[in-house]
Order: structure tokens, then C-alpha cells, then sequence
């Protein structure tokens, strides 16, 4: 089997139409799984009582929107790169996900900094470089919008897309590189988690719900555009430009 | 298992609070992104049909005024 033949749009649509249910089921049974081990089975942390049941939503989401940029950024430069046209379509489907998600890390950081830090917003590095992803988000977003010609569109995102990534380690190095109001990693790769148990599940089982659901709506919103694109291909080929 | 307490031990409003506004998020991607599928099927269903046999304009007006 060619597996190249999927790079082409009308070969990956249906295997994506295919591959929707495979992730859409599963993200709707570990959301529920995740929620009932986050309020149910984790205990109540002795620092900050019931407030850092918010965590289970807000890490998964910063994590997502670091993640799908850097992401974004990939495809939209292998689409530059080599011309291909799947590729920069992911990237555009990719960026509505992460811009979302973004946008929901930042708010539920907000509903979380309020009871525990006395504030609702402090210009501090972590969140400042974390508004500036949702700007670059939003900044791809309404570039691709404004240009007409999709793969020029491509080319000018592709360009956004590979400047902002260098924001993606500050966000992420932030609380290690400036005197920040942020607290710290708690789960590293190389380290033991200081994290009880069940918190850790819920928070990965809630992770794991988030990238499947982003597997899922960027699969829909890609057939959208590949529909998209065909049907304005076919109108122009109709008038004759 | 143990029930949570639902006002959260007071802080209710934060946890309902940020678990009530990133639901919105998900379900306006997902609303969203139905009607935008809705919206291409329409087209696709408008941009199939077979065309009509062009009226040809003016030849009743010329004839009658």
C-alpha cells in the first residue's frame, strides 16, 4: 500500500472521515473518565482546599495550546517547504484548536489565580507570553482570512507560524527563567511528579481526552477545507479565471 | 469515592466557574464546526443541481411594450 497517496486532499478526505469516530468516542469517554477521577476519587489538596480542581482542565489546555502550535508551525512549514497542500491545510485547521485552547488555559488561569493568588491577572511571564500565543493564534488566523488566494495565504501563515514558535520554549521555560508568580513544573519527564496519585491520573486521563478531541475537531475542520478549497477551485475553473 | 462538596469548600464559583466557561469553548468549536459542514453540504447540494435553461432576457418586454 502507497501510504503517499493520502497526501494528496481528495485521497485523505474519506481516511479521514474514516479515522473521526476512532478518536471522537474515546475523547468523550476519558473527558468523563477524567472529571469523575478529578471531583470524585482525587482528594482535596491541604494547600489550596477544592481551588486546584481547576488544574484538570487548565494544565491539559496550556499543554494543548503550546503543543498545537508548535504543530501548526510544522505543517505550515513542510506546506511551504515542499508544496504541499494537505499539509498547509492542517495547519490552518490546527489553528482554531489551539487557539481555543489557549484562550482556555488563560481563563481558567484566571478563575484559578483569583482565590489563590488574590488577583485575576498579573502581567507575569508565564501569562504574558501565553496572551502573546493566543495573539499569534489570532494573528494566523485573520492573515490566512485576509489573503484570497489560499496557497499565497498558506505561504504568508506558514511565515507567522515559524517566527512565533520561539515563544512556545519561553512560555514553557518562563518559571524557570524569570521571577515569576507562576509556580513551577509539577510532573517532569526525568523526575517523580509532586503530585499525589489520582490527582496525576485525572490530569493525564484529562490530557489524554484533550488530544484526542484536537485529533477529531482538526480532522472534521480539515475535510471542511478541503471541500472549501475544491468548490472555489471548480468556481474559478467555471468562470475561466 | 467520595462526593465532592459542590460549593467546593468556597471556592465554587472558581472551580463552576472555569469547568462552566471551558465547556462553552468546546461546545461553540463544536456548533461551529457543524454549521460549517451544514453550510458546505447546501452548497455543494445548490452547486449540483442541473442548471436551468437560461431565460432569454428582454425577448417578452421587446415584444409587448
Amino acid at each position: 500500500m502507497n501510504i503517499y497517496k493520502y497526501a494528496s486532499p481528495a485521497m485523505f478526505y474519506p481516511l479521514a472521515g474514516k479515522l473521526i469516530p476512532w478518536f471522537a468516542i474515546p475523547a468523550a469517554l476519558l473527558f468523563a473518565t477524567g472529571l469523575f477521577v478529578g471531583f470524585f476519587i482525587a482528594p482535596t489538596d491541604f494547600q489550596q482546599g477544592d481551588a486546584y480542581r481547576i488544574i484538570f482542565i487548565h494544565v491539559p489546555a496550556a499543554w494543548m495550546g503550546m503543543f498545537l502550535y508548535v504543530l501548526m508551525a510544522i505543517y505550515a512549514g513542510i506546506g511551504w517547504a515542499f508544496n504541499a497542500r494537505l499539509s498547509s491545510m492542517m495547519a490552518s485547521s490546527l489553528a482554531i484548536t489551539g487557539a481555543m485552547f489557549t484562550a482556555i488555559s488563560l481563563i481558567t488561569g484566571a478563575f484559578w489565580g483569583k482565590p489563590t493568588w488574590g488577583t485575576w491577572w498579573v502581567w507575569d511571564a508565564r501569562m504574558t507570553s501565553t496572551l502573546i500565543l493566543l495573539f499569534l493564534y489570532i494573528g494566523f488566523i485573520s492573515l490566512q482570512a485576509a489573503i484570497d488566494d489560499a496557497r499565497r495565504a498558506d505561504r504568508a501563515g506558514a511565515v507567522l507560524a515559524l517566527v512565533g514558535v520561539i515563544n512556545v520554549p519561553i512560555i514553557y521555560f518562563s518559571v524557570q527563567w524569570w521571577n515569576t508568580l507562576h509556580q513551577g513544573a509539577t510532573i517532569r519527564l526525568l523526575q517523580k511528579p509532586t503530585i499525589r496519585g489520582s490527582m496525576l491520573a485525572a490530569l493525564l486521563i484529562m490530557l489524554a481526552a484533550c488530544w484526542l478531541y484536537s485529533v477529531a475537531v482538526v480532522l472534521i475542520r480539515l475535510r471542511c477545507i478541503i471541500l472549501e478549497r475544491e468548490q472555489s477551485a471548480s468556481r474559478f475553473a467555471e468562470v475561466g479565471v | 469515592m467520595n462526593w465532592p462538596d459542590l460549593s467546593m469548600g468556597g471556592y465554587g464559583f472558581y472551580v463552576w466557574g472555569s469547568y462552566i466557561a471551558s465547556l462553552i469553548f468546546f461546545v461553540w468549536e463544536v456548533v461551529s464546526l457543524k454549521q460549517r459542514k451544514k453550510a458546505l453540504k447546501q452548497q455543494q447540494q445548490q452547486s449540483s443541481k442541473p442548471v436551468s435553461t437560461p431565460v432569454l432576457r428582454g425577448s417578452i418586454n421587446e415584444t409587448t411594450s
